[in-house]
């Protein structure tokens, strides 16, 4: 282990995201030479820093690295804290955009292959460069970056669908980044500052209704992204519609980038317990609207898209609880969940393209033609239901502890309230499993005795099994994962340490 | 009368950041809503601006004596709207391509006939 902190201290934190943007203005340069290196070159970059930020993790976890920008000290400069939430959602990020890269070698075959992966490398830098920066601007600079990708790779397949939800999803998210400028201006216009630190340390110095303003600003803002409830209009088109690998990082990464913003606005600068409760409601509305909205989809996309937005909602409870368990849980949620639905959607990439549409009803007998994949998108189903032994039983079991450790009427009801939706959601769930496994066999034993086998290519195999073992390593023992969870949930909650890691 | 006066500045950013969600509401033609959203747009960009600004101030350059630093309008601000406006063309630019291809598509721009998906 002292190793381990030893070769990381020398790791500047500014790699984790020079590498992969450098890399992505590379690619078309790096087309010229060979038309087939460019889909290697996300996954190299990623791999790059999913090494780099594990490295990172120790070192994090003791005191959180702070890195200056152009050599003056953090108030004047635009710096970057690595603390163990920023770490371990940028080793979540890379490891996420690893598979995800994987993935795409085979399954990307069509249109303009060169600008995907460029696009692709920019959407991580953008969130690598959000969960690290210490600099509200830069944070709004680095969330564009994503969402401006995210757009363009939305409508990627250039199909109808696809067009429209990008165009949905655009105006939508322009105009949510245009109330988080509003919000960085009036921040600015109060404080003189952009330091997230700094901000925080003078932010009770005004009176309190000028702080909630740029809050409702910056928080509406953010919670576009975020897809809360109702402001999430734009998700389960932009989910269905893209190509299943961007479903996978839009569902995985982007939504809890958004999170991450939102909780790092709400906790670390303004330190808003008045606006908590309001938080837990919200999260639970979006629980139940999300759930409900998925349990009467038949697009099987769609389903899952709508199912993210009920993920949202538990992980926003579960952070509006605020004490360090309910954090903690909702953290754990954010892995979960990222692991399961980057599983659901990979997996579903190839059973849409084997089955030839999208409807549930379409699904019928693909358990027999792709056993593999079929058994890798129940696990991940079971995981997000809550079922042990996968990694989701554990976040929710933290979360519901949580919330009955709080020893409060109103979120003791509230659990009650999402355990609910958790049933709906393995309604749903085991609906489509009964689909896939259970229906249309009859007439395949009378027509021909063997069904054939059209397993989906080896590149899409090794991601999802990758993120099955991690579900079920996670699912098992999660104390491997609770230091960094618990640190982070620490770094939240802490106002004060933030300020003095950063100002000194 | 003397407060509008002083806030003339601040009363015509958020007008003109009104006007355009206004548009981008009510309007039916994707352009339109495009330039909604690039009114909305410079109107923050313009709030940028205002809030550094110092009435009779003078560029933040020590270019020739007798320039004190206390009538200098604040750069920080000017430096954060290039920024804001860079992403402002990028964004625009996609959404004009993506209207190109919504065209192609649907042979219309009204987005009250564009509803393969639920809106």
């Amino acid at each position: 282990m002292s190793e381990l902190v030893l070769l990381s201290n020398g790791i500047n934190p500014v790699l984790l995201i020079v590498v992969p943007l450098g890399l992505a203005f590379a690619l078309p340069f790096l087309g010229f030479l060979s038309d087939r290196v460019g889909k290697y070159v996300p996954a190299v970059a990623m791999l790059f820093n999913l090494v780099v930020s594990v490295l990172l993790i120790p070192t994090a976890l003791k005191n959180p690295v702070v890195v200056s920008i152009g050599g003056f000290p953090p108030p004047l400069c635009i710096n970057l804290v690595a603390g163990p939430l920023g770490v371990g959602l940028a080793a979540l990020i890379a490891l996420v955009g690893l598979v995800v890269s994987i993935y795409a070698f085979d399954y990307i075959k069509e249109g303009a292959r060169t600008k995907y992966h460029i696009l692709y490398l920019l959407l991580l830098t953008g969130a690598t460069g959000t969960v690290l920066t210490g600099d509200i601007f830069n944070l709004f600079v680095f969330y564009e970056i994503l969402c401006i990708s995210s757009y363009a790779l939305v409508a990627y397949l250039g199909n109808r669908s696809g067009i429209e939800a990008a165009v949905k999803y655009l105006i939508q998210g322009s105009v949510g980044s245009g109330l988080i400028l509003i919000g960085i201006a009036i921040l600015y216009g109060l404080f003189g500052t952009l330091n997230m630190a700094q901000i925080a340390q003078n932010i009770d110095s005004v009176s309190s209704l000028s702080v909630f303003i740029p809050l409702v600003f910056l928080i509406t803002g953010f919670g576009v992204e975020a897809a809360v409830f109702p402001l999430n209009a734009w998700l389960p088109d932009a989910h269905s519609s893209a190509p299943s690998s961007i479903s996978a990082i839009l569902s995985g990464i982007a939504i809890k980038v958004g999170i991450y913003a939102v909780a790092r606005v709400m906790f670390t600068i303004f330190g808003a317990s008045s606006m908590f409760q309001f938080l837990v409601l919200l999260g639970l509305l979006t629980l139940l609207v999300g759930e409900m909205s998925a349990f009467k989809q038949n697009n099987i996309k769609r389903m899952l898209a709508y199912s993210s937005i009920g993920q949202v909602g538990l992980i926003v409870f579960a952070l509006g609880m605020a004490t360090s368990d309910g954090i903690a849980g909702g953290l754990f949620q954010i892995v979960s969940h990222a692991l399961a639905k980057s599983v659901l959607f990979l997996a579903v990439g190839y059973m849409v393209y084997r089955a030839g549409s999208m409807e549930i009803s379409a699904m019928e007998g693909i358990g027999k033609k792709m056993p593999v994949i079929s058994l890798a998108f129940v696990i991940a189903a079971f995981s997000l239901v809550g079922l042990p032994p996968f990694a989701g039983f554990s976040s929710k079991f933290l979360i519901v502890r949580a919330a009955l450790a709080t020893e409060e009427t109103l979120f003791v009801v509230l659990i009650g309230l999402a355990l609910v939706g958790t049933v709906i959601e393995g309604a749903y769930f085991f609906r489509v499993v009964q689909v896939i496994f259970f229906k249309g066999v009859q007439e395949h034993k009378n027509t021909s005795a063997q069904v054939k086998r059209e397993e989906a290519p080896l590149t899409a195999l090794i991601p999802i099994f990758v993120l099955v073992i991690l579900i079920v390593v996670l699912g098992i023992h999660p104390d491997f994962l609770m230091p960094l969870l618990n640190s982070a949930a620490s770094e939240l909650l802490d106002k004060v340490g933030y300020i003095k890691e950063v100002l000194g | 009368m003397n407060l509008l006066f002083n806030n003339t500045y601040y009363l015509a950013c958020i007008g003109l950041i009104a006007i355009g969600l206004y548009v981008m509401l009510v309007k039916k033609n994707l352009i339109k809503v495009i330039i909604g959203l690039s009114l909305f747009e410079t109107g923050i960009n313009l709030l940028f601006i205002v809030i550094g600004y110092i009435r009779h101030g003078t560029a933040p350059i020590f270019s020739r004596p007798g320039l004190t630093a206390e009538n200098m309008v604040d750069p920080t601000p000017q430096a954060l709207v290039l920024t804001a406006i860079v992403i402002g063309v990028a964004v625009l630019a996609l959404a004009l391509s993506l209207a190109v291809r919504l065209n192609e598509h649907y042979g219309t721009l009204n987005l009250r006939k564009i509803r393969d998906l639920k809106w």
